[in-house]
């Protein structure tokens, strides 16, 4: 994978923003499998750096969510998980969604939401209802 | 005038001159038959000066004729020589030897690509274009038609331009399939190409791939309408190839929902390329009606000249996988597409053909 540890060049392919406690990462076209791995990894450096509770993953400009796409997504959720972050992946189309499905891949773990809206909520949920204990 | 100077007193003081002027011209030039061509040339201008000149001037003016005459020839030699530079390549229908060598080793390798052929094949191939024998004489005589024989000149011929190239590469075809891909390549016929599986052999034969870009024939350069080739090296060739695919399949009629499947389908096996093979390529068509019975689909055969896959059937199964994917890319692939097929050989390389159908 040459480009997997260098600067990606053109436009900007995925952004991160901070929403309160939250990071909110948007793929703004296609990647691939190099740009996939370097997604990964500035999202997890920055759930650290930014101490996030929670990530939201807007997929919406993905044409395909092959199965690469997918155990990416899965790998992220869990890394950031153990870092103390939520994900929700939302924004998936409706016919990426049936290609996924036919093609056997799964997100298995990783909770969708169908938009931003409904994806703060799931994270609100999470927050107020924490699964071990209180939160501070 | 005839009357005042008659000819016939005059006629000997003439030829009194000839032995003077042979002298004269003599002295000066050596070569017999110009001084021939001098004397006669003096002789024939005092005849026609003779009615103005009186006898006993003959001598002195023949001599001067004469005189004259060898120096305008040795002049008109000199400015020869000193103007032959101008003239150097003018008249020279000689080849320069360099032009000549080039023209032998083409004869040559004209003549041993020829004698390549089959005898029946190049007995047909001279009787029609040295002889200039017809079509359907040949025919006759071979109790064939005039059809199958202008086919079997065409085939003759690509198999000659085939011959031609292998004989100026000055070695022999690597394997057994070379030689029947190249002819299929030269004739540009596209169902023995894939018969052959012409393409796949181009991929991982280096003998071939040099030579088959000079075999295609010219009316099949431009490409083809309904083949769209894409070459697969590095992970964006995956996002490109799928790209492409999913132009493909739009022009084709499909809709949405199918584009993304295709799509997908390609992106599992264009990795599979990146990942596991050298270089591969992706080979898009669009199959029509006629030829399918009815249905539109569209058609991706992938390449690789990659290690192969050990165990085809074990890589259909789920979960298979060896490197640290999901395990799904042949068996998602196959779940995406309608048809779908592998033949791989190890150490040659994998081809995977997918048919999605239009519902």
């Amino acid at each position: 994978m040459p480009t997997a540890d260098l600067e990606p060049s053109g436009p900007l392919r995925v952004s991160i923003l901070t929403q309160g406690g939250y990071l909110v990462a948007s793929v703004h076209t296609a990647l691939d499998d190099g740009q996939l791995l370097r997604f990964r990894r500035d999202l997890l450096d920055q759930i650290g750096s930014r101490r996030s509770r929670g990530v939201v993953i807007d997929v919406g400009a993905l044409d395909v969510i092959d199965s690469f796409a997918c155990h990416t997504l899965r790998t992220i959720a869990e890394v950031a998980r153990l870092r103390g972050a939520e994900t929700v992946v939302v924004g998936i189309r409706p016919d990426v969604a049936l290609a996924m499905v036919e093609l056997g891949a799964s997100l298995g773990p990783v909770t969708t939401a169908l938009d931003l809206e409904e994806a703060f909520e799931v994270l609100a949920d999470r927050a107020a209802v924490p699964p071990a204990g209180p939160l501070r | 005038m005839s009357a005042a100077h008659p000819d016939p007193p005059h006629e000997g003081p003439i030829l009194d001159l000839v032995p003077i002027v042979r002298r004269v011209v003599g002295a000066r030039i050596a070569d017999a038959a110009t001084r021939e061509d001098i004397v006669q040339e003096t002789l024939a201008r005092v005849v026609a000066s003779r009615s103005r000149i009186e006898n006993d001037s003959l001598v002195p003016y023949a001599v001067t004729i004469a005189r004259n005459l060898i120096a305008s020839l040795v002049q008109r030699e000199q400015r020869d020589r000193r103007s032959a530079h101008l003239l150097a390549d003018t008249d020279d229908t000689e080849p320069r030897p360099d032009e000549e060598l080039l023209r032998q080793e083409e004869a040559s390798t004209v003549a041993t690509a020829i004698a390549r052929l089959p005898e029946e094949e190049r007995a047909i191939l001279l009787a029609h274009e040295v002889d200039g024998t017809d079509t359907a004489t040949l025919a006759a005589d071979r109790g064939s038609t005039p059809g199958a024989i202008a086919a079997q000149l065409s085939r003759t011929r690509s198999r000659l331009r085939v011959e031609y190239l292998v004989t100026q590469s000055g070695s022999e075809p690597p394997t057994d399939r070379c030689l029947p891909v190249l002819v299929a390549v030269s004739s540009g016929d596209r169902r023995r190409r894939r018969e052959l599986d012409a393409d796949g052999h181009l991929l991982s034969c280096d003998f071939c791939s040099r030579l088959a870009p000079g075999l295609v024939p010219p009316r099949a350069r431009r490409p083809a309408t309904d083949d769209t080739r894409v070459p697969v090296r590095e992970d964006a060739d995956v996002v490109l190839v799928r790209q492409k695919g999913r132009e493909v399949a739009a022009a084709a009629g499909f809709s949405g929902t199918d584009l993304t499947v295709i799509a997908t389908a390609i992106s599992e096996i264009a990795r599979n390329i990146v990942k596991f093979a050298v270089r591969g390529e992706f080979v898009f068509s669009v199959l029509e009606e006629e030829e399918a019975g009815g249905r539109t689909g569209v058609r991706v055969v992938a390449r690789d000249s990659g290690p192969g896959i050990r165990d085809v059937a074990q890589a259909l199964e789920d979960g298979y996988s060896t490197y640290r994917g999901l395990g799904l890319g042949l068996p998602g692939a196959r779940r995406l597409m309608d048809e779908f097929e592998v033949v791989s050989e190890v150490g040659r390389g994998t081809t995977v053909t997918m048919t999605k159908w239009r519902r």
